[in-house]
């Protein structure tokens, strides 16, 4: 589904960005991608979703080069950044339609698809309201909705779970459990390490750009232990040491 | 309260010009934009100083350096009144960091004056490069007693006051009107154009020297003007006496005055600052949307339907962007009402203007087109049309679309006008029509060009993007200035048909149009922002 090799890009005048990161995410697969605030996520993310270019490696997106096609592969997959700033100047209807004309889903699939999930996450009866007046919360959920409206092969998602009542947070897992039921896949940052231990059966650790642990769920997180401690051992060895 | 105005001061002035981004930016890029726009604005300087200097130097070689003090107070103040006019109100009633600040233990009096302080700052050194020079060359050439440079440089500080002063009241009753309405952007965007229009005729109105002119006061020009400034802008007469004639008790009450009607302002707006944001800010939500049917368009009219909402939504955008248009219906509208040898006769103009008509008509069009800075007004939502599969193509087109189709219905109108008026043959028909459709096209691609080289997105406030961009600047005026050496070369190079120029320059300005399409549409959109 999604095939990262020796992904390497470093932003202009500083020495931020990542190295040599390689991660292949399967049908099926809940991949959660994990590192301090600064580590990488973000830029890893962004280089999938077409956002950024990058310096060196491939990303693959079903066997589709996102350097060479990028259309083909927006065309299946969806993102989602850390904080969603959206067309305030539109309602939310607008943004959903205008996002439905992008990825040209017919009328009836998106009736059907924006009310089954705008129900879903209780914000019907907001769509007709200018998006400058949602809280953060409802924007993400907004943003959610339209990263489905296409319903994509694959999710990217940088920290989904932000901003999200209780009730839409367990709404957005059985989502992911429904996608990757169909043969999709999701991608997604996280602070939330309880939750990517539940959610996910695969995960990434990130430092400093660089990839420092992935590999199935099962494999990390050995028996008796959490994520949360594997994490604040490879990840922070600083304060392990 | 001193203390708060300062600290609030410091934090306002601090990036003026992009100065604090530049200093910690470790991207070369914006470094690069930010010196080349400091090299733009540094050209424009120049340009002004050395316009300013020969001005003053005609008026003093003709024998009216008396007036020429008067003269510069008032182009400084009519230049600052019509810039802040347009901003002021986005200024004072900014939304960054609004609630951030309410949430502090900051008098609102303190936020007003800060924000005052910022626009009196950036006029002053408006002021200065209007000011510097005339009384550089009155200095060296009429050698003026002491007491003319003492006043001139209090003056030169206070005359600021009174413009931002004016163009804030405008400005906050424009807001504090659009803030009551639904369509908050587009009540504003028509307030604010009839206010500027109703400047313009109000002082070319005022100016007109028709009715007292006769032969007597050919002789007596400097009176004639002093009066007609007088008119238009009393205090610059009060400034400029004070520093012609040393009188100190004058200046002092022209800039105790100054400083009344400043202080006043300012706790008028102080008083209704919070009232006027809320209204601003607060957004109504009806809640009560229900399911309907969903119409499916294409790509290219999504693109298309979302510019057009973006362009609404922001009256600093639309203000900044209509003028030419309007102008161009106004200009028409002149030449139809009163005959273009009357309006010939009446500007005094030395030429014969009917064959540059086509062109006068394209550089109004090209004045600030949309396309200038329709890129960098993605601002923070960029990351959308980027995930998206916008292919560049479609996403620009949307954008040309939008500068064309707000183009259009003024060029229709202009163009019935102008035929009504003129009554031109066929050949003359052919050229009024396609010169200014070639020169609207043109402009609208090269702003587009433009801006795809220096695209800001990480901006906060619309004004940033519309009025103190570098593509802004550079797309808005580059079109114009290309446009305007068309006219001159129609005009002035007489050993050719001017049909034969026109002909030239419009298969150029074509060709060059489709290579900047062309070019516009290869642009990788990940490399940019």
């Amino acid at each position: 589904m999604l095939r990262i090799t020796n992904l390497t890009k470093h932003y202009k005048g500083s020495n931020k960005g990542v190295t040599d990161i390689s991660l292949a995410i399967e049908p099926g697969d809940i991949y959660a991608f994990i590192g301090h605030n600064g580590a990488g996520k973000t830029t890893t993310l962004k280089c999938v979703a077409g956002i950024h270019g990058f310096d060196k490696g491939e990303i693959l997106i079903n066997g589709t080069s996102i350097k060479e096609n990028p259309m083909l592969c927006k065309q299946q997959f969806a993102y989602i950044p850390d904080n969603p700033d959206l067309y305030e100047y539109l309602t939310g209807i607008q943004y959903l339609n205008f996002v439905a004309d992008i990825f040209e889903v017919p009328a009836k699939e998106r009736e059907m698809r924006i009310e089954k999930y705008a129900n879903a996450f209780e914000i019907t009866a907001s769509l007709g309201d200018l998006i400058s007046s949602y809280s953060h919360g409802m924007k993400q959920k907004l943003a959610i909705i339209s990263a489905l409206i296409h319903a994509p092969k694959l999710l990217i998602l940088d920290e989904p779970f932000v901003g999200l009542d209780p009730k839409a947070a367990v709404v957005l897992k059985e989502m992911m459990h429904e996608i990757c039921a169909g043969g999709g896949a999701i991608f997604f940052s996280t602070h939330v390490l309880d939750v990517a231990e539940k959610l996910c059966n695969k995960v990434a650790i990130i430092k400093d750009g660089v990839l420092i642990a992935s590999g199935n769920m099962d494999e990390i997180v050995k028996q008796g232990e959490s994520l949360e401690s594997i994490f604040m051992e490879v990840a922070c060895d600083d304060k392990t040491n | 309260m001193i203390r708060q105005i300062k600290y609030l001061s410091e934090l306002q002035l601090k990036n003026l010009y992009g100065l604090n981004v530049f200093k910690h930016t470790k991207d070369k890029k914006v470094k690069q934009r930010t010196i080349g726009l400091g090299f733009a604005m540094l050209l424009v300087v120049l340009m002004m100083v050395a316009y300013i200097g020969m001005a003053a130097y005609g008026y003093i070689m003709i024998g009216m350096a008396e007036v020429l003090p008067a003269y510069l107070i008032m182009l400084s103040s009519l230049v600052i009144l019509f810039f802040t006019v347009f901003k002021a109100g986005s200024v004072i009633f900014q939304r960054n960091a609004y609630d951030i600040l309410c949430s502090l233990p900051v008098s609102q009096t303190a936020i007003v004056v800060s924000r005052f302080i910022r626009m009196y700052v950036e006029n002053l050194l408006l002021t200065v490069i209007v000011m510097l020079p005339g009384i550089v060359v009155y200095g060296g050439m009429v050698k003026p007693r002491i007491s003319f440079y003492l006043i001139g440089c209090v003056v030169t500080i206070f005359i600021p006051l009174i413009p931002i002063t004016i163009a804030t009241f405008l400005g906050a009753l424009v807001t504090a009107i659009a803030s009551r309405m639904k369509h908050k952007s587009l009540v504003s965007a028509t307030l604010m154009i009839l206010l500027v229009v109703g400047i313009m005729l109000g002082t070319s109105s005022l100016s007109t020297m028709e009715d007292q002119f006769n032969i007597d006061m050919l002789q007596n020009l400097s009176k004639v003007l002093l009066a007609v400034i007088a008119k238009i802008y009393p205090p610059a007469i009060w400034f400029g006496t004070a520093m012609v004639s040393g009188d100190f008790f004058m200046c002092l009450a022209a800039v105790a005055g100054g400083i009344a009607v400043f202080i006043v302002t300012i706790a008028l707006v102080s008083a209704k600052f919070h009232a006027i944001c809320r209204s601003l800010y607060s957004t109504t939500a009806k809640h009560n949307y229900r399911m309907e049917h969903l119409k499916k368009t294409s790509v290219l009219g999504a693109l298309y339907q979302r510019e057009l909402k973006r362009y609404f939504a922001s009256s600093v955008y639309v203000t900044n962007t209509i003028v030419g248009p309007i102008s161009s219906v106004i200009f028409s509208g002149v030449v139809f009402g009163m005959g273009l040898d009357t309006l010939q006769t009446k500007m005094e103009l030395p030429i014969d203007i009917e064959g540059a008509v086509p062109f006068l008509l394209s550089v109004i069009f090209c004045v600030m087109t949309t396309t200038c800075t329709s890129v960098s007004m993605e601002g923070k939502e960029w990351w959308i049309v980027k995930s998206l599969p916008v292919r560049t193509k479609e996403l620009l087109d949307s954008k040309l679309l939008l500068g064309l189709s707000l183009a259009a219905p003024f060029y229709v109108v202009s163009e019935i006008l102008l035929i009504l008026a003129l009554k031109p043959n066929f050949i003359e028909l052919m050229w009024l029509i396609i010169v200014p459709a070639i020169c609207i096209l043109f402009s609208n691609v090269f702003g587009i060009t433009i801006n795809l080289k220096m695209p800001v997105f990480n901006w906060e406030n619309e004004v940033t993007v519309v009025k103190q961009s570098a593509s802004a600047m550079v797309g808005g005026l580059g079109g114009c200035l290309m446009v305007l050496i068309c006219m001159f070369l129609v005009m002035f190079v007489p050993a050719i048909d001017t049909n034969v120029i026109k002909l030239v320059i419009c298969l150029i300005l074509a060709v060059v149009t489709a290579c900047l399409y062309r070019k516009n549409n290869t642009v990788n959109l990940q490399e940019l922002g």
